[in-house]
């Protein structure tokens, strides 16, 4: 007992030492300036400590990315992120005053950052950074959109454009239904009127293809539950996801439907009712995949690149599946029409996506100086052409006539090493670990005419110009599927607007969280229920229990917190 | 001062205060320190806004956590999950006793090594290491799926996890199967300190090897199980919530939800840090309740308290 006591003695003691140093050396690195080996601009090594909530990796940045922003600046990128470190790192932080040297926000927690004194006024500064100023028109809107600010220059926002606010640049939409062309094929391309017609086109693709290769069994769909509540979204993040196929947008608790109208998440003519109730059908007709309540998205991803999966309807998941190969020989992934269906999309961010940069209000004018270089050449085209396109001679070559062509298109997805020249280390590991753009991807690149996006390249289209695409065209009588969209009138495009929204009080936010967590909860359950009596009682149940956290004054809260939103939308529309 | 250093007592005293008093500072630091964090309870605290400019608000939060019925239930249904598990704990906590002495009466040393060995190994891993085994055995392609349809018991695959029946009984089978060779350990040293004369005795007067562990071994290490039964009592409410955290679903996760993990729900989806203090301290209160109680109890019982 006695050397117990002893032992957990020493041991606390340990703890205790290490936590002290681990302040300590935490304090030295922040502090900045230690000697360098000296490379790029010829300063001294110095590190910029990035409060980032885009990232989902935490430490240094490493390999390629790291040695292009040393080369240049010298500066070490580290990483602070709450998505891998927890939300509670979000008040440990503030509390002590000094988010970080560069702080990347939401825009309604960067609104509170700045009320608060945590966000530097850069207004004297960044007029002198010709990168940034391309973007005055946003900046300026966005910061005087902020709550009580007086002229003053806080913000960068991410992901501007250098298109409109109320255009849509992309061949494809965010989230519609998309199905593999040579199964679609199989079962003789037939017309989808509905979702049950969908249902019926998801049971055939089984009948036709119950297994993948390596005979693992393949479900038409399959659901992942670890996403639901991000964002302070509520309920399942796949349901939330499907209800814009039919033109509504869930705002937290209330559904913005095409009309500019709210109407609660619990009504029963809306569409996570209807989404909900497709899910159902789904599974009690054999399409879900029974693991769906209890994997991750990790274990999605594998049944995707292992072919388990028919459905998929992020526009970003067939990069897990569609390779140039697989479009070549049409097995890929491509959108396939639901005829009573209305997409509803938002347009391209010219104001930027609802993330905002700013830079700490605790940095010294040394750093602060270095920083805005750094955030200036973050937004120039050839940071962005390294951010979004990867590096010359390994990402792409470019051609005699200015325009790139993409190499290694895999370079991504299996991790390529990269030559030690460019920094060594896997593509992906030394991958841009903040995570975010000042400057959407989708934005022209001025050094070539086209955009940044490598899918969009002159070569990229001619390369992927596939029997498949040619048959899909031929079908539909379109060249993509959001010109398709229009062609029909189906598309909503939600013009790009930038305004700052209140926050949560304490109150709301307690409600939220347990709402939140009731409708989760519920709505797994009535996916698995057995038949219509049942569905419908658990969500009755589930909307008393609701009334009895406080849902009604979540939905009076939410509304006029996205009144706002929409009575600027209607005066771009 | 002349006077206190020729008090020789008093000197002595001293000096041993000085031993104590690195012990007294860890336990300042860390059981008396933490305590001021309960002051977010009154408060209308929301960071990045410092406490200092968050409006007091009394007992606000504390009245939140039963002002509707849905509220109260939802208390209720957390405190009834943390009794319940605990309560299995408690009620099953001869387990790793017996474990031990039946593993004591192994006679081929290689294979007791071994069964030890792969009994204590599992506390080494991390729940979350816990759950993807789980996860890879239990799934819908899992092996135990695949055994069943192939001796054709089943025809589909059965959901284990999605199930929310048993959920208690299943909870104290992992954590079992995690901590009881680790638990066991101290029951062996226990009965490695039994005299060996005893048992050569009791042999010799003919004591079969089952009246050897029931009236030698057992009786000698009960002091033992004592005052693991007691520690582990004063941990009734805090019964973690790493495990928990990892197997909770939506389906099990009315009666998965203890103490701990509603309290960690709470405060880390948005920010309910006021509540979710206020739910805490709840939780100390309780807990101060069990221990006063067990404590008269220990002293209807023994005769002494153990405060």
């Amino acid at each position: 007992m006695k050397s117990k006591k002893i032992g957990s003695i020493l041991l606390a003691g340990v703890l205790f030492a290490t936590a002290l140093t681990g302040c300590g050396k935490d304090g030295a690195d922040s502090g900045g300036s230690g000697k360098s080996s000296s490379s790029g601009s010829g300063k001294d090594l110095m590190t910029i400590e990035i409060y980032d909530v885009a990232a989902n990796y935490q430490g240094l940045q490493t390999g390629w990315f790291d040695k292009v922003v040393k080369d240049r600046f010298n500066l070490e990128l580290n990483i602070i992120a709450p998505q891998v470190a927890g939300d509670a790192i979000y008040q440990t932080r503030s509390s002590t005053g000094n988010l970080g040297d560069i702080v990347l926000l939401d825009n309604t927690d960067f609104a509170d950052c700045v009320k608060n004194g945590l966000v530097k006024d850069i207004s004297g500064e960044i007029g002198n950074y010709p990168n940034l100023m391309t973007y005055k028109d946003q900046i300026d809107t966005f910061n005087n959109g902020l709550d009580g600010n007086d002229g003053a220059t806080y913000g960068i926002p991410c992901q501007m454009t250098n298109t409109s606010p109320t255009s849509y640049s992309q061949d494809v939409i965010y989230s519609s239904p998309m199905l593999r062309w040579d199964l679609y094929k199989e079962i003789g391309e037939p017309d989808i009127e509905d979702l049950n017609g969908l249902l019926d086109v998801l049971e055939k693709i089984k009948e036709v293809h119950p297994a993948n290769e390596a005979g693992d069994p393949a479900y038409p769909l399959s659901l992942w539950p670890d996403w639901d509540g991000g964002d302070g979204m509520i309920g399942i993040a796949n349901v939330v996801q499907l209800t814009t196929w039919y033109g509504e947008k869930i705002k937290g608790s209330v559904i913005l439907k095409p009309d500019n109208t709210f109407t609660p998440l619990t009504d029963k003519s809306a569409t996570y009712y209807k989404i909900l109730k497709f899910l159902n059908d789904a599974q009690r007709r054999g399409l879900v995949d029974p693991d769906s309540g209890t994997q991750t998205w990790d274990n999605v991803c594998s049944k995707i690149s292992a072919g388990q999966v028919d459905l998929l309807w992020y526009s970003w998941e067939v990069g897990f599946w569609n390779s140039i190969d697989r479009q070549k020989n049409g097995t890929a992934f491509i959108f396939i029409p639901v005829k009573d269906q209305t997409y509803y999309t938002d347009s391209d961010t010219y104001y930027g996506s609802g993330r905002v940069i700013g830079v700490g209000s605790q940095v010294d004018d040394a750093k602060y100086q270095r920083i805005m270089e750094f955030l200036d050449w973050y937004a120039s085209p050839e940071g962005l052409v390294f951010q979004h396109a990867g590096i010359e001679g390994f990402n792409y070559t470019v051609g005699e006539d200015g325009k790139y062509t993409q190499i290694n298109d895999n370079a991504l997805m299996d991790n390529l090493p990269v030559p030690e020249e460019y920094g060594g280390a896997g593509y992906n590991d030394g991958n841009n670990a903040i995570n975010q753009w000042i400057v959407d991807a989708t934005s022209t690149n001025p050094l070539t005419g086209e955009s940044y996006t490598s899918t969009y390249w002159s070569s990229y289209k001619e390369a992927t110009m596939t029997d498949m695409k040619r048959e899909w065209q031929e079908r539909f009588g379109a060249p993509e599927p959001v010109d398709w969209m229009e062609q029909n009138k189906v598309l909503l495009v939600s013009p790009n607007v930038s305004v700052s929204l209140p926050s949560d009080t304490t109150d709301i936010s307690v409600i939220r969280n347990q709402v939140n967590a009731e409708v989760c909860a519920d709505s797994w359950k009535m996916i698995f229920a057995k038949d219509d009596a049942e569905f419908d009682s658990m969500w009755d149940e589930m909307c008393k229990t609701l009334d009895g956290l406080g849902f009604q004054d979540l939905v009076k809260f939410d509304m006029e917190k996205h009144q706002i939103e929409v009575d600027a939308k209607k005066a771009v529309q | 001062m002349k006077k206190f250093l020729s008090n020789k007592r008093k000197m002595r005293g001293y000096r041993e205060f000085l031993y104590i008093l690195p012990i007294l500072v860890l336990v300042l630091i860390f059981s008396y320190y933490p305590l001021y964090g309960w002051i977010y309870a009154f408060f209308d605290y929301k960071p990045p806004a410092p406490l200092s400019e968050a409006p007091f608000v009394g007992l606000k939060w504390f009245k939140n956590m039963v002002s509707t019925d849905v509220k109260i239930r939802e208390v209720l249904r957390v405190l009834r999950n943390t009794f319940a598990m605990s309560g299995l704990s408690l009620l099953f906590s001869w387990f790793p006793m017996i474990f031990a002495v039946f593993l004591n009466e192994i006679k081929c040393t290689p294979f007791k090594k071994i069964v030890q060995t792969v009994t204590t190994l599992p506390n080494f891993i991390s729940w979350v290491l816990v759950y993807s085994i789980a996860y890879n055995v239990l799934n819908s392609t899992g092996v135990i799926n695949q055994v069943l349809m192939n001796l054709g018991i089943v025809d589909s695959p059965q959901l284990f996890l999605q199930s929310s029946e048993h959920i208690w009984f299943k909870m104290w089978l992992w954590l079992t199967w995690k901590n009881a060779g680790w638990s066991a350990i101290m029951y062996i040293a226990a009965i490695t300190g039994i005299d060996e004369e005893l048992k050569e005795a009791a042999r010799v007067d003919g004591a079969s090897r089952m009246q050897i562990i029931r009236y030698i071994i057992i009786p000698s290490i009960m002091p033992t199980y004592f005052v693991l039964v007691m520690l582990s009592l004063a941990n009734f409410l805090s019964n973690g919530m790493e495990q928990y955290f990892v197997f909770q679903n939506a389906f099990n996760k009315d009666s998965i939800e203890v103490l701990d993990l509603y309290v960690y729900n709470l405060a880390m989806g948005s920010g309910g840090y006021p509540l979710s203090t206020a739910v805490s301290i709840l939780k100390s209160v309780v807990s101060l309740i069990l221990l006063c109680l067990s404590n008269k109890f220990s002293k209807l019982v023994r005769g002494e308290g153990f405060i």
